[in-house]
């Protein structure tokens, strides 16, 4: 049995979402939220395993019960479920430690077949966002403060998918490409995915403690 | 400058020439009078026959036959017509310099008497005389003529020039010596006279410049200069001053110390270096002269006026050697004309020094007089030169300054409309943002909804295009160009993506390389949703089971070849293709990036969607 959070705030989508993930996960208990102050409640009161979050909401961004999530449960799949398609809305959930998203308007099957995907730990990973990644860990890799900066990198092999996916090949082709099993590149993807996570909370750990040092 | 001076020397040779003629004494059948009877006025209004008679040789300078006297002295000279040779025709009387005034009476007639006798005594003593002898009056035999002489003595005159005395007369025919009276005339008075006028006017002319450029202090001295020149001079044709001989001879040498304040001062100021202790030692000399004068009395007028020249020129000369160093030192450009002038200006002072020492031959006293202010004038001619020319140079800064001051302004219109811009930039780029938020959270929302609530997959669908309708204007107010090779990676992933999900055997085919293009954010959408609609339709329509998209580019144009190996497109009645396939918004789409969109279809033998859109005009816009 699965516990998932489902945060939207639009009832008719969240109904229907209800109705996709029950597809999905047939024993799976929902609980649902419309506000981030609810989600959060929520997040302190129930271990979930996976949480469907919105980032528009009427009393702030879901990035917040994202950062909640990675803090308190880090072992609950966050997943952001939007409208907003471009990497620019979406990467700084992926930053706060979203494991994937999901478009909303996408067809029905489309979605079914991704959240499950990513059940079986395949999260999904776009060019774009694959461009923004590598783009993002190459600016980190500039020496710019090397002795405070807890330095996070991406392995050669991570490079390479990266750079593949950014390149419009799937998963599973690269797979064939490197020689390597559909888990394993999986694998990769997550391990993306929490280095990015890992190296933007120390960037924001860094540059708080410079905030504080102007402060002082 | 150096284009000047040959025309200087022009200037130059005229002058000599001129001088060459007057200089050149005319001979003249004239008999000169050696000697002459004296005796001293005695009130008889006639030669005092009786009182003691004596002998004086001619001519008779009074400093040295009866100084400090100033009785008026008769002469008398005795003269035979026939020793002037065969009928002479009508005889004259030419006396050189008769000074101060002269009576003169032939055999007893009084033939000239002009101007006052007594002090203050008209002061004529520059101007030569030329006396008609009446015929009538000559008798055979002998004849006398009487001079009676008013004059100063040296002790008493400021000017040596002023000082009583009498050159050697002569008699003979009138018209030889009218000749020579007439050039010794131009020489003596004219020239002098004209040099003076000329130079006042050349002194008003500095002294409205003066005025209108106040900086150019050297030209107020100038002006000073040249007048005070004039006015000193005016005693040789001003002559009869209504004062005392004491207080005009007092006036008249005081002159000079302002004239050389107005010369030292216009060199130094020339030369770009003022002072302010010379300044004042300069105007307290101009009081110390008529007060040491006045100290020292009527009979020390000459000594004392003397000295104070002597001191007064070497200041003159001390200015001008100030001027000429400082100058070359600066090296101006009109260095040598400025040698030249101040030459010939030097030469002329010291003459004039020396002819207060001892009387000089006639041409050579009268030299200071007339070439000193051409040189004044010659002077004031190059500051007028140079007047215009700083005029010139005014009005070219002015021009250059007005035209710096137009780029300016130019330039400063030019950033304000910049800024204009940018904040216009800047508004519109939040109004944008806040448009596109907008569309996202309601509009987005609400066709979302629509999109996964309407039962019916048609409406469905128009929600769903809808809503990508929607992204496609809020990429279009926020988008950012798109890198071709992005966008090519975007379009691979969805397409195998989507094929590789419904078992449609997917190939692509896209250059690899590093692309250099990008693709404005509409061509971006609106190319994703042509390709999104031909697989669309593949998956949905054809029951193909193999696609084949091929990119590339070729001379500017970006081309896709979508190609599947289905049933084709069903042709309806009027033998156009199945409008249900989306072909019509696809070939809308292609014309509206400019390019084109041509579908190849039959029954049996596949789809080839061919896509060409010009590169160069989206890779630019935004």
């Amino acid at each position: 049995m699965k516990t998932i959070l489902l945060l939207e705030d639009l009832p008719e989508i969240r109904a229907w979402l209800v109705t996709l993930v029950m597809q999905v996960f047939p024993d799976g208990q929902i609980s649902e939220a419309a506000r981030v102050h609810d989600a959060l409640e929520l997040v302190s009161a129930i271990k979930f395993d996976l949480a469907l979050i919105d980032l528009g909401l009427p009393d702030g961004s879901g990035v917040a019960v994202v950062e909640k999530l990675r803090e308190t449960q880090s072992e609950c799949q966050s997943v952001v479920v939007t409208i907003h398609d471009d990497d620019e809305h979406l990467f700084p959930a992926l930053q706060a430690g979203a494991f994937g998203y999901i478009l909303k308007e996408q067809p029905r099957e489309l979605i079914t077949e991704q959240l499950q995907r990513m059940a079986q730990g395949e999260p999904p990973l776009s060019p774009s966002i694959a461009r923004r990644v590598i783009a993002y860990f190459a600016a980190q890799s500039k020496p710019q403060q090397p002795d405070l900066m807890p330095h996070v990198s991406l392995t050669e092999r991570e490079s390479e998918v990266l750079l593949r996916v950014a390149k419009g090949f799937t998963l599973p082709e690269i797979g064939v490409q490197l020689g390597l099993s559909r888990h394993t590149i999986a694998d990769y993807v997550k391990q993306i995915y929490r280095k990015l996570n890992v190296s933007s909370r120390a960037e924001a750990a860094l540059e708080a403690q410079r905030l504080g040092l102007f402060r002082r | 400058m150096a284009r000047n001076r040959p025309l200087y020397g022009w200037h130059g040779l005229v002058l000599a020439a001129t001088f060459w003629w007057v200089l050149t004494a005319l001979p003249a059948r004239a008999q000169s009078f050696g000697e002459a009877l004296i005796a001293d006025d005695s009130g008889l209004g006639r030669f005092p026959t009786e009182a003691a008679q004596q002998v004086v040789s001619l001519p008779d300078d009074w400093s040295r036959t009866r100084p400090l006297q100033q009785i008026p002295r008769w002469y008398r000279l005795h003269f035979d017509v026939a020793g002037l040779g065969n009928k002479p025709g009508l005889l004259g009387l030419y006396i050189e310099r008769a000074c101060a005034n002269v009576e003169v009476q032939l055999n007893g007639q009084s033939l000239l008497a002009v101007g006052r006798m007594s002090d203050p005594i008209a002061l004529d003593c520059q101007r030569p005389l030329l006396v008609p002898l009446p015929t009538a009056l000559l008798r055979e035999g002998g004849n006398a003529i009487d001079l009676r002489l008013a004059g100063y003595s040296l002790e008493q005159v400021a000017s040596r020039q002023r000082a009583g005395g009498l050159s050697a007369p002569q008699v003979g025919p009138f018209e030889s010596l009218h000749a020579r009276h007439a050039r010794a005339d131009l020489l003596a008075v004219t020239l002098p006279l004209a040099a003076s006028a000329l130079l006042v006017l050349t002194g008003l002319s500095a002294l409205v410049m003066a005025r209108s450029r106040r900086r150019d202090s050297h030209l107020r001295y100038f002006a000073a200069l040249a007048i005070g020149w004039a006015l000193v001079t005016a005693r040789l044709w001003w002559h009869e001053l209504p004062l005392p001989i004491f207080d005009s001879e007092l006036l008249l040498a005081s002159l000079p110390a302002l004239v050389a304040l107005s010369a030292v001062q216009f060199l130094l100021h020339y030369a770009g270096w003022r002072s302010r202790p010379i300044e004042v030692a300069l105007y307290a000399q101009c009081v110390l002269v008529p007060t040491s004068l006045l100290i020292a009395g009527p009979l020390r007028m000459h000594m004392m006026a003397t000295s104070w020249y002597g001191l007064l020129v070497l200041q003159v000369l001390a200015a001008m050697a100030f001027y000429l160093w400082s100058t070359r030192r600066a090296r101006r450009r009109d260095f040598w004309t400025m040698v030249l002038l101040l030459g010939v200006a030097a030469a002329m002072v010291i003459l004039e020094l020396a002819a207060q020492q001892r009387l000089l031959p006639s041409p050579w006293q009268q030299l200071p007089y007339i070439l000193l202010p051409l040189a004044f004038v010659a002077m004031g001619l190059r500051l007028v030169q140079q007047y215009g020319r700083a005029l010139l140079s005014a009005e070219d800064s002015r021009l250059a300054l007005e035209a710096r001051i137009r780029e300016a302004s130019a330039e400063m219109e030019k950033n304000y409309a910049q800024m204009a811009e940018l904040r216009v930039e800047q508004v519109t780029q939040q109004e944008r943002k806040r448009i596109a938020a907008d569309l996202h959270d309601d509009l987005g929302a609400k066709l979302l909804t629509i999109v996964h609530t309407s039962e019916s997959e048609r409406i469905s669908t128009l929600a769903r295009e809808a809503l990508e309708e929607m992204r496609l204007s809020v990429r279009g107010l926020t988008g950012k160009p798109v890198m071709l090779i992005d966008a090519l990676g975007d379009w691979r992933a969805e397409v195998v993506g989507r094929l590789s999900q419904t078992g449609v055997e997917g190939e692509w085919s896209a250059p690899s390389e590093e692309l250099p293009q990008t693709l404005s954010a509409r061509a971006y959408v609106q190319t994703t949703r042509i390709l999104r609609e031909a697989v669309n339709n593949i998956i949905k329509h054809s029951g193909a089971s193999r696609c084949t998209i091929r990119c590339l580019i070729d001379s500017g144009d970006f081309q896709l070849a979508i190609q599947d190996n289905g049933k084709g497109i069903p042709l309806e009645l009027d033998g156009r293709l199945d409008r249900g396939h989306g072909m019509a918004s696809m070939k809308h789409r292609a014309k509206q990036l400019h390019g084109q969109c041509l579908v190849e279809s039959g029954p049996g033998y596949g789809t080839v969607i061919r896509l060409t859109i010009p590169l160069e005009r989206h890779t630019t816009q935004s």
